[in-house]
């Protein structure tokens, strides 16, 4: 029994390390509190809020949904909506093509551990300048409009795809590279038949993550002047007008969810 | 034809993998390769298609010393050089179809084969590779998607496709289960047979070495120690050869 | 589909390749997403040559003033930043904590039944769709501007990606656990909490500290719908004082990549 005692009282003490990580989450958390106030009379008015919001979608805008009657196709909201997806779909895929060479050089297995954590560096650096930023940045210095969006989404993107790329690639399976040594296959016919098959479905299935995040970007952004819905959104958020912003969010829904099925189902297959 | 002249390695990490080899394989033989994990086989398989590089002494092919071959000289030997691996080397993801056709990239320039432009001919001759192997049913079928004695015979087919005058196959069957091992086996048989290809394998298994090949190499701590066929190594050389009596998992059973 | 004939007299027809089917695909929608974009783009003029030009009045004292002002102005905003980052860690905090019951209730491993997993999952993706400056504008409805409607903004943006995140995590655990302790004879809860939540709780660790980085970077565009945060230097002085927006510019960066990391330490520690 004494030996099993003293175990017992040489157990290390994880509860301790635990609470203190609790504590300090919680008081954390109480003093992201501090000057905060209550108004009372906004809180008796939630309900009357909630109400409206839901009313909202009571009294959607179909000709400015679908573009007939006072407002042409190209007014309408699904154009909008369109010209978002738009922004994210080349914004992706203009990520994509970006990342792959610099994935490689953030890839140990490829270049080496003291290139790699270069390429990794540079990648955390695009990673962490916040989109937004950047979208202010061009818009001022080069324009506005969706083109300058696809460059925002696109230039953010390489720092996530990148750094999944990376990970992709160091993942890799080696012996049928080595098979195609033996056989005499060159550089490129090594990469074309061992490294492509291989790193193709994986970087699809990360770009169509992707892809679903960057349009959700995309409706964000137009409130900077990057095209696409998010500068009626603010327009109208500010005092809201409620029926408005519910006929965008009914556009936003649709596209939304029909990315996300189509991203789901293809990373499905593709795996 | 195969000639080691005082072939050494040294890895270099310092560990000497071959000491002097000295051999002949000539052309048509069924050679098998034993010795124990470590006693050097892989080396000496690898240094003939230069997967491995010989620290000193002379490798000659067809009279042609390859020591110093690289570039393009190098992928001209290798392709006609098949290999099977133990892990069977595939490219998971594509058909079996295209895994056959990568046998022949070397044979064509870089541009056509990275477009996926094969002849007609090379498509033709891939496809009657995995007839003769008798999978042409599963041709189009994901590599990944067939059993290890099947990925194997795809491998085969690959090694077929170029054409080989040598097929160099390093532990071919230890992956696989007993029943398919000897069909596996077989399939090296009768492409030896048929058609007239030099085999070099490196075999786990005694009895089956013993009972495939025409002529035993013995391998201990880099040296040869036995070379001749396989009728005349004696219960006391295999002793030799390994330190010690074989073990159960060495010998396949009948 | 090719038909190829062997010499020994066998036909053998080989499929077409799924890969021109892909891209097929892909260049189909880069037309029609490019007549959308180039539609809008027409009245736009891009002038390049400003962002030499912008970027230097950001990131420059102006006329009359000197670097120590420049950078006694990046001190002055430390209230806002605090007031940003308050925001942000109570919000995902409180996202987070709350969606651990949702996305148990969504999981397909958890709850057997589809008629509880399926509603909560299309309930959530409903919800997913809701832009995060909509949500901000209920919250100043609900609380007036300031910092608590960011953090709710903040905990609800993040409530709905944790909870995606959370169940699409709980479905690839092993179950073979969870099946152990129900055969001794615990009941779910206790299956889930000694079965589940070790396997989950260091990943979701992971996740918050994730949402929490992302949020930082992405508060700035509440500024656009009232709410007061770093993003608001950006807004107010959009036209006028660059070298204010880009003493703002700067003190984010800073702030994010020391949050990065810090979250690249904690994420190390948990392996």
């Amino acid at each position: 029994m004494n030996r099993v005692q003293s175990v017992l009282s040489k157990k290390p003490k994880k509860w301790i390390a635990n609470l203190l990580f609790v504590l300090a989450i919680s008081a954390l958390l109480v003093y992201s509190f501090r000057n905060t106030s209550i108004n009372p009379m906004r809180i008796r008015s939630i309900p009357f809020l909630i109400g409206n919001f839901f009313n909202g979608f009571t009294e959607i805008l179909w000709d400015a949904l679908l573009g007939y009657g006072e407002f042409r196709f190209v007014e309408s909201i699904t154009y909008l909506a369109l010209q978002t997806l738009a922004i994210g779909f080349f914004g992706t895929l203009l990520g994509s093509i970006l990342a792959v060479p610099v994935s490689f050089l953030a890839a140990e297995n490829v270049v080496g551990k003291r290139v790699a954590k270069v390429g990794t560096f540079f990648l955390i650096v695009i990673r962490v300048f916040p989109e937004i930023i950047l979208a202010y940045i061009l818009v001022k210095g080069i324009g506005g409009g969706p083109v300058t969006g696809i460059l925002v989404i696109g230039i953010h993107s390489v720092g996530m795809l990148g750094k999944l790329f990376a990970e992709a690639i160091d993942s890799m399976d080696r012996s049928s590279i080595e098979a195609l040594d033996a056989v005499g296959a060159n550089t490129w016919q090594k990469i074309r038949f061992g490294i492509l098959p291989q790193l193709m479905p994986l970087m699809s299935s990360i770009a169509l993550y992707r892809l679903d995040i960057n349009v959700r970007s995309a409706t964000i952004l137009g409130a900077i002047g990057a095209g696409g819905l998010g500068a009626l959104l603010t327009i109208f958020s500010d005092p809201p007008a409620w029926s408005i912003l519910a006929t965008i969010m009914v556009a936003i829904m649709v596209m939304v969810m029909a990315v996300d099925t189509v991203s789901s189902y293809l990373r499905n297959k593709l795996v | 034809m195969i000639r080691f002249v005082d072939v050494q390695k040294t890895y270099a990490n310092g560990v000497q993998a071959l000491k002097g080899v000295n051999l002949q394989i000539n052309d048509g033989e069924f050679v098998a390769i034993i010795g124990l994990s470590g006693a050097g086989k892989s080396t000496l398989l690898r240094s003939i298609n230069k997967m491995i590089s010989i620290t000193s002494g002379q490798l000659f092919i067809d009279d042609a010393e390859i020591s110093s071959i690289k570039g393009k000289d190098l992928r001209m030997l290798r392709r006609n050089i098949g290999m099977i691996f133990q892990s069977f080397n595939l490219v998971k993801r594509m058909t079996v179809y295209n895994n056959v056709l990568t046998g022949r990239v070397a044979y064509h320039p870089t541009f056509k084969t990275v477009f996926g432009l094969f002849p007609h001919e090379d498509k033709i001759l891939a496809l009657e590779s995995l007839d003769t192997m008798g999978i042409l049913d599963k041709a189009f079928t994901r590599a990944d998607q067939l059993s290890g004695g099947q990925q194997q015979r795809v491998a085969l087919a690959r090694a077929l496709a170029q054409k080989p005058k040598l097929i160099l196959a390093d532990e071919p069957v230890a992956s696989l289960d007993p029943i398919t091992t000897v069909q596996v086996m077989d399939d090296f048989a009768r492409i030896n047979r048929d058609f007239g290809i030099t085999i070099v394998a490196n075999m786990h298994h005694v009895d089956l070495a013993l009972k495939y090949a025409s002529r035993i190499i013995g391998i201990k701590d880099g040296r040869v120690v036995f070379d001749g066929p396989s009728a005349a190594i004696s219960e006391a050389k295999l002793v030799e050869i390994y330190g010690r009596a074989l073990k159960h998992n060495e010998l396949l059973g009948e | 589909m090719a038909r190829l004939t062997l010499t020994n007299g066998k036909v053998v027809i080989k499929p077409f390749n799924r890969i021109w089917i892909v891209l097929g695909i892909v260049i189909a929608l880069s037309f029609l997403f490019g007549y959308v974009v180039a539609l809008e783009s027409e009245g736009i003029t891009f002038r390049p040559d400003q962002l030499p030009i912008i970027l230097k009045k950001m990131f420059s004292p102006h006329r009359g003033e000197t670097w120590i002002d420049y950078f006694s102005y990046i001190l002055e905003l430390q209230n806002v930043m605090v007031m940003t980052l308050q925001m942000c860690y109570g919000g995902t905090v409180i996202g987070a904590l709350s969606a651990v019951p949702i996305a148990l209730l969504s999981s397909k491993n958890i709850v057997k039944t589809k008629w509880i997993y399926g509603p909560f999952r299309f309930l959530l993706n409903l919800f997913r769709t809701i832009p995060v400056t909509v949500l901000a504008v209920i919250s100043i409805g609900m609380v007036g501007t300031g910092i608590l409607a960011g953090m709710i903004a903040i905990s609800l943006f993040t409530f709905g990606i944790m909870a995606k995140m959370l169940f699409e995590l709980i479905e690839t655990i092993d179950m073979n656990c969870v099946e152990a302790l129900e055969s001794t004879g615990a009941n779910r809860v206790q299956a889930i909490r000694y079965a589940v939540f070790p396997q989950v709780f260091p990943v979701f660790i992971g996740y918050t500290i994730y949402i929490f980085e992302t949020n930082v970077r992405s508060s700035a565009i509440l500024s656009y719908v009232g709410i007061t945060t770093i993003g608001t230097i950006m807004k107010d002085n959009e036209m006028t004082d660059y070298d204010k927006v880009g003493g703002a510019v700067i003190l984010i960066f800073v702030v994010c990549v020391i949050i990065q990391l810090f979250s690249d330490l904690v994420r190390r520690k948990l392996e």
